[in-house]
């Protein structure tokens, strides 16, 4: 469901109030700097100006429905985790094993099932992102942890 | 007048770069003619990969893209009544029930002939309009950039129309995403959490695949039930001279909306499109059969979107403001490349700016032949199932996030960019104003402390400046923009009832 403009806009305000709280951790500036503009000055005024901006996007949203929309679908959900897992697999996979898991695991989710198709995209993935990143611009993908103790034993 | 061309032959005399910008503009076309993927994605996912080339084959290649994706959303746009790009989304008005009438081809070779006449003609004003725009930059100081940045942010308030506030907001929080990192002029961090990646600020790159491919990506995962069925492409026929004499009309006045809408900041294809079918349907002796397939619906956006991409570059290469979404994108790409684009470009780098003036026309010229010969195969590249096309996308995403810096913290940034500019997009919020506040954010910062050192803290110091403040004038006229029309409509209609 798109959410209310009031709503959006409320949810902008606090964050403005969050922004505005995390500039007042900035660090002390050196005292020979001191002329310059403050490192605060431009977050805070743009923090502003979306402030102001939100209010008016409160004040339009009142009294106006927002336009219905579907609700995600477990797809949705299962392709957020599938990439999310991307970044965490990486580490003890290794990219180009996570490349080919992730060709497998989103065709899948989307509801592809020719398992043929799926297995040669899985493999031939990964192996043109090796020949063409690897092997031809010298991209250095990680190993994995796993891959590393293997090596290591 | 000197066209640069002892700068451009050797641009264009070396075969790595003809070889680049075909390769671009195929691959321009095919991304243009894939629903979903768009010139500035297309761009995006590409501009990693040309930062292992020198600046100008890399940006000779994102130039040729720029243009040939502009023209491959047609292809969809006419044959499935799937714009491949927003900017094409007015070609299907007229496109598709040409091609169901059995007239695709008709309808592919209107498209393509207005598109190379817009596209060649912006071009043409690109060269002239860009050197001498830049020569006025010259007398530009941080007090007038601050001011033009003001002025570009405020035109987000006019681009895709319907949310002016939410662009405005975007654009705002594209400005928060560039102050991540030290502050350059006092080395205080700002924003960074204690980690250390984030010091030298968000890099562009990750932000830009995120926003673009990942939040489209996931877009396509909530949409998986639509089917998409190709019209049969008929034997492929060039316009008629009958056809370009009815034509030719909307094709110039198109052509020049385009350009003048790519040259304002921030304005892009989509709104040239649009602005151009209204203007052909406005012209035409037959209005009626706009909608129901004529070919002056055709002819009127394509010669627009085209138009528009030669007059986007014309303030991004001489000003270093962004004209479109895919402008901000090669803008960003010269930075990272370590160019600084405004006029002092001109005189540092002209080989560049000449080899991005002659790609661009080359690739104009290619993709009338490579969308003609090729219509038939991109209209089957059109119906690769998105089941296997996506996790292409994504693995392209991951290595290009990660291949810059080869860092994991990019993938993460990447990923977080796409989650969040997938809520965003579903809350009305598009990705294209967060990166123009992105790339726009170091200049705005900068121009306005610098201004403020000059004028001592004090902000009445713009009032000395008549550029300046022409520019604020400017932006407020744009921020009121919408008002200032229905005022005027109001005031129109009620003067039609009194006569």
């Amino acid at each position: 469901m798109k959410h209310h403009d009031t709503i959006t806009g409320l949810v902008l305000l606090g964050l403005c109030a969050i922004g505005y709280w995390l500039t007042t951790d900035f660090g002390e500036v050196p005292a020979m700097l001191s002329q310059n503009v403050p490192p605060t000055f431009f977050p805070r005024l743009v923090l502003a100006v979306v402030a102001v901006l939100s209010l008016v996007l409160v004040a339009t949203g009142i009294g106006r429905e927002p336009e219905p929309s579907a609700p995600l679908p477990v797809a949705f959900w299962t392709t957020v985790a599938i990439i999310a897992s991307a970044a965490v697999l990486t580490g003890l996979l290794g990219t180009l094993l996570t490349l080919g898991i992730i060709a497998v695991a989103l065709p899948v989710a989307w509801g592809e099932r020719r398992y043929g198709h799926i297995g040669a995209l899985a493999v031939c993935l990964p192996a043109a992102i090796y020949l063409v990143f690897t092997l031809g611009l010298d991209v250095r993908f990680p190993a994995g942890r796993i891959l590393d103790l293997l090596m290591q034993t | 007048m000197d066209l640069g061309l002892e700068y451009a032959l050797p641009v264009l005399t070396d075969p790595m770069v003809i070889g680049l910008i075909v390769a671009g503009t195929v691959v321009g076309v095919v991304i243009g003619a894939l629903p979903g993927l768009s010139s500035s994605m297309g761009v995006a996912l590409l501009l990693p990969f040309s930062l292992y080339l020198e600046p100008i084959p890399a940006i000779a290649l994102l130039s040729a893209l720029y243009c040939a994706g502009t023209f491959g959303g047609s292809i969809t746009a006419i044959l499935i009544n799937a714009p491949g790009a927003p900017p094409a989304v007015a070609t299907a008005f007229d496109g598709y029930p040409m091609a169901v009438k059995g007239e695709a081809g008709r309808a592919l070779g209107i498209a393509a002939v207005s598109s190379v006449s817009g596209g060649i003609l912006s071009v043409i004003v690109l060269l002239f309009a860009a050197p001498l725009l830049a020569r006025v930059a010259y007398s530009f100081g941080p007090p007038e950039y601050f001011a033009l940045g003001v002025f570009a942010l405020s035109m987000l308030a006019s681009i895709s129309g319907e949310a002016p506030l939410k662009n405005l907001i975007g654009g705002c929080l594209g400005l928060l995403i560039a102050t991540v990192g030290i502050d350059l002029t006092t080395g205080v961090d700002r924003f960074t959490f204690g980690v250390p990646e984030l010091y030298e600020g968000i890099q562009f790159i990750p932000v830009l695949i995120g926003l673009f491919a990942v939040t489209e990506l996931l877009s396509q995962a909530q949409d998986l039930g639509r089917e998409r069925i190709a019209v049969a492409v008929k034997a492929l026929k060039l316009p008629s001279l009958d056809d370009f004499r009815r034509v030719r009309g909307a094709i110039l006045r198109s052509s020049g909306i385009g350009i003048f809408v790519g040259v304002l900041p921030a304005e892009g294809s989509t709104m040239a499109a649009m602005i151009g079918y209204n203007e052909a349907k406005r012209w035409s002796k037959t209005p009626e059969e706009f909608g129901k397939g004529t070919i002056e619906g055709v002819a009127g956006p394509e010669a627009a979107n085209n138009a528009a991409t030669g007059g986007a570059m014309v303030p991004t290469l001489a000003l270093g403001i962004p004209g479109s979404a895919t402008a901000a994108v090669i803008l960003g790409g010269l930075q990272v490349q370590g160019l600084r684009p405004g006029p002092y470009l001109f005189e540092e780098q002209p080989g560049l700016l000449y080899g991005i003036f002659f790609a661009m026309l080359l690739a104009n010229v290619l993709f009338l032949f490579i969308g003609l010969a090729g219509a038939k195969v991109f209209s089957r590249i059109s119906l690769v199932p998105r089941t296997f096309l996506w996790p292409t996308v994504f693995a392209l995403c991951f290595v290009g996030a990660y291949g810059l810096n080869q860092s994991m913290v990019d993938v993460w940034i990447m990923i977080i960019a796409g989650l969040v500019g997938f809520v965003l997009k579903r809350n009305g919020f598009g990705p294209a104003p967060i990166i123009m506040g992105v790339v726009l954010g170091g200049l705005v910062e900068t121009s306005l402390a610098q201004s403020m050192i000059i004028f001592e803290q004090q902000w009445t110091g713009f009032l000395a400046s008549p550029i300046a403040m022409t520019f604020f004038a400017l932006a407020v006229i744009s921020l009121s923009g919408a008002q200032i029309r229905a005022t005027l409509a109001r005031l129109l209609s009620r003067g039609g009832r009194t006569a």
